[in-house]
């Protein structure tokens, strides 16, 4: 399917999704991500400013991790480590067991400013090569890769438009779309949904699940909507603020397939987001 | 902070080698006699500097480039409120003004040589006319560019049309007014040499002919070098003056198109 | 609404029509020297630029200018890409440059003369010199600009340095690059008419300069004509093609507004 080498990428094969994915689930010894102890300081003597101190969690294959905390909090520094945009003071970050020194291959980003991550000067469909050329894919599956990347996305009928023609949420749902023809196995999005309004919201959100399915993505999502994190996540780890920590991390055992109307009303959602609220609210 | 070379030892390093390139290049003596040493075009400079000639060419160059800038400014400014106010002025003057606007104040350097001759007055002709242009236009954008519902509170409020133009547009204009300014005073200094070096006005531009025409190579390059110091000096001062005059005004333009 | 549409068609084509038309009248029995009827400065024109001097004057005097214009664009994108990504050029060369670009372009015209003579050569030199500046400035200018979020797009889909430069910084500062370019072309006219007024037999410039000081007032003002015309054509080129190059970055602009 790829000729890119990673041999990881084999087993994106969408047919065996369902089949694997509780499976990798519990069968993880190493997780696909590992977060131990990092911390991020910036400056140093009198100046500095510690934003992350000492952040230790996990994301296994196949999970939707959701990181909420207050804003502020430290959680774009965070996912700047993770992406390798930015060293982290100390302490490490790794995939499956390799410790991320620069942007890996493997993983794919979606920034919250969608208006400001999209190139202005190409069309939707060229926004999405631009990324892929480097990998000298055969014409055919570029053609491919993109085709169902917006189809996933509901974008067909718009790829030879400019980003700047499409609405907010349209724009948001094409850098998705170039995550999606990245083929990620890990996908990390910053507040995607955050400069949405409410009902594209809830259509991104069920996006990002159908992705996960369909794609065997394993995804962070960062947020500060709470319903979000809880309606998305298999586990959400909640930070505390300045500088930021861990507080807990919580299992969210909603049955799946989550569905906007009917997951949101469950006394279940109520608990859990009522759980993590009161995480957040406590004082410090 | 791996880098432990200043940046301003490198901007040292920069100019030293450049003036050492040049040394070099003038001993060997590539262009004959056209290329002078460093230290003799400073020496030349030195001593241009200490004569009463040279004070009274850069009296001149500087008094012709500022009076026919205020002028272009004042008549400019005035012209661009009205242009800007009237629509139908504004469709009676658009031809003229697109086709004026890209010509340079050199292409009708001859014209005016032809009709003033060689004096300050073709300087100062062709300097107002030079900086017109983009003021009027300028002003025009800002004027167009006024908060039509400033102007409307201000009219609810029983001003009077005058008054909404010194008090609403005006000011509102400022900023456009200011990046014209900016350009056209360097563009003023510019102009006045042009006139002085091709139609043999008087002040910094004559002298720089003189210096070509009579083979005195050193004082040519002094006299650029002068020109250089006194283009930055330009340029620093309206940098200075519109930020002055525009502190208050939060979307402080940039020149970008 | 339609009226007021008609009246400023009207006004807007009529009025230079009549200025045109005024100027023809006015000057028909003109015997000032210095202002010749509209007639004969038109015969004139005809007589010498179509096609008498064309080739000899007018394709050498355009010919030198994009000449000298493609070499500062080139060149001053170039150097503007090198100063902007490479910190020690950049704090080598700045202050030069803001040094250099003080100084009026014109005057950097009898330096060349007394270095390389009154040719072909020097006319290039100095007007690709002159029009460097503001290309090469305004292309720091504009890498500077571009945001982080895209740069940090780049880095995490991992395109090589080649594409980052090529595609990604290029396309973004390109609307400060023309910009720069505007202003370079307006430079390289005024320079291409004044190295040939300084001293050349050759070209528009010195074809018009010599008619005044020969008093041939009709010749001077086919010059001037045939300058503005050629200077108004060069804009009008331009801004198509940045019309063409920048259309993303025009249509975005005029969406926002809208908004």
């Amino acid at each position: 399917m790829s000729i890119r080498q990673a041999p990881a990428l084999t087993t994106h094969n969408r047919k065996s999704t369902m089949a694997q994915q509780p499976e990798t689930r519990v069968s993880a010894t190493t997780p696909r991500l590992h977060v131990a102890h990092l911390a991020k300081t910036y400056g140093s003597g009198g100046k500095a400013r510690t934003v992350i101190e000492d952040l230790t969690f996990t994301v296994d294959a196949g999970e939707v991790v959701c990181i909420v905390g207050p804003s502020g909090v430290g959680k774009t520094t965070l996912l700047k480590c993770l992406a390798g945009l930015q060293p982290a003071s100390s302490g490490t970050a790794a995939i499956d067991g390799r410790t991320i020194s620069g942007p890996p291959p493997e993983m794919a980003l979606v920034f919250q400013d969608y208006n400001r991550s999209l190139m202005p000067w190409l069309t939707v469909r060229k926004n999405l090569v631009l990324p892929l050329r480097h990998l000298k894919l055969p014409a055919a599956e570029l053609k491919e890769r993109c085709d169902s990347a917006l189809a996933a996305v509901g974008l067909s009928h718009a790829d030879n438009q400019y980003p700047w023609q499409l609405s907010g949420g349209m724009q948001q749902r094409v850098a998705i779309a170039r995550a999606l023809a990245y083929r990620p196995e890990i996908l990390i999005m910053d507040e995607p949904f955050a400069s949405v309004d409410a009902q594209t919201r809830f259509d991104l959100e069920d996006l990002c699940l159908k992705i996960r399915k369909d794609f065997n993505m394993t995804i962070l999502v960062v947020t500060h909507d709470i319903d979000e994190a809880v309606y998305l996540a298999d586990r959400v780890v909640v930070l505390g603020s300045r500088p930021a920590r861990v507080l807990r991390v919580v299992e969210v055992d909603l049955p799946a397939p989550r569905d906007q109307i009917t997951t949101r009303s469950l006394p279940e959602f109520a608990r859990q987001r009522t759980d993590v609220l009161s995480l957040i609210k406590r004082p410090a | 902070m791996k880098v432990s070379i200043h940046p301003y030892a490198l901007s040292a390093v920069g100019i030293a080698g450049a003036l050492v390139i040049w040394q070099i290049l003038s001993a060997a003596n590539l262009a004959g006699n056209a290329l002078p040493a460093a230290t003799t075009v400073f020496a030349t400079l030195a001593s241009i500097l200490g004569t009463g000639a040279f004070w009274s060419s850069l009296g001149a160059t500087l008094g012709v480039a500022l009076l026919a800038l205020a002028v272009a400014a004042v008549a400019g400014v005035a012209l661009g409120l009205l242009v800007g106010s009237f629509e139908p002025v504004r469709y009676a003057t658009a031809a003229v003004l697109e086709f004026l606007k890209p010509v340079p104040p050199i292409v009708i350097l001859p014209l005016a040589v032809l009709v003033l001759g060689p004096t300050a007055e073709m300087s100062f002709f062709l300097v107002v006319f030079g900086c017109l242009l983009p003021i009027v236009m300028q002003t025009v954008d800002g004027v167009q560019g006024a908060d039509p519902v400033a102007r409307d509170t201000a009219r609810s409020y029983g001003m009077g049309e005058g008054e909404i133009l010194a008090r609403v547009v005006l000011p509102s204009a400022m900023p456009y007014i200011g990046t014209a300014m900016r350009v056209a005073a360097p563009a003023a200094l510019v102009v006045t040499v042009v006139a002085g070096l091709l139609g043999g006005g008087p002040g910094l531009g004559q002298n720089i002919y003189q210096a070509q025409a009579a083979g005195d190579y050193a004082s040519l390059y002094a006299l650029v070098i002068v020109l250089g110091v006194l283009g930055l000096l330009f340029q620093a001062a309206t940098r200075l003056a519109e930020r002055r005059v525009l502190h208050w005004h939060e979307s402080y333009r940039e020149v970008v198109h | 609404m339609r009226n007021l549409a008609i009246r400023n068609l009207v006004i807007g084509t009529g009025i230079p029509v009549l200025l045109l038309v005024a100027w023809w009248f006015l000057s028909a029995n003109s015997a000032d020297p210095f202002f010749p009827p509209l007639e004969t400065i038109l015969l004139r024109f005809q007589e010498l630029w179509l096609f008498d001097h064309f080739q000899s004057d007018v394709l050498l005097s355009l010919g030198n200018l994009f000449l000298g214009f493609a070499i500062a664009a080139v060149a001053g994108v170039a150097l503007g890409f090198a100063t902007a990504l490479v910190p020690p050029v950049r704090w080598m060369i700045d202050p030069l440059i803001h040094f250099l670009r003080g100084i009026p372009p014109v005057a950097l015209v009898p330096i060349f003369i007394s270095l390389i003579g009154f040719g072909t050569q020097m006319r290039v030199t100095s007007i690709a010199l002159a029009a460097f500046f503001p290309t090469m400035i305004a292309t720091v200018d504009g890498i500077r600009s571009v945001s982080n979020d895209l740069m940090d797009v780049a880095r995490v889909y991992r395109l090589s340095r080649k594409e980052r430069v090529l595609n990604v910084l290029l396309p973004a500062a390109m609307p400060q690059i023309f910009s720069g370019l505007q202003v370079s072309l307006q430079v390289a006219f005024i320079v291409m008419i004044a190295s040939e007024m300084l001293g050349s037999s050759q070209g528009i410039g010195a074809m018009t300069l010599l008619a005044q000081q020969s008093f041939m007032a009709a010749d001077m003002w086919a010059g001037i004509l045939l300058l503005g015309v050629i200077g108004f054509l060069v804009n009008i080129l331009f801004g198509l093609l940045r019309g063409k190059v920048l259309s993303w970055y025009i249509g975005s602009r005029r969406l926002a507004r809208a908004a």
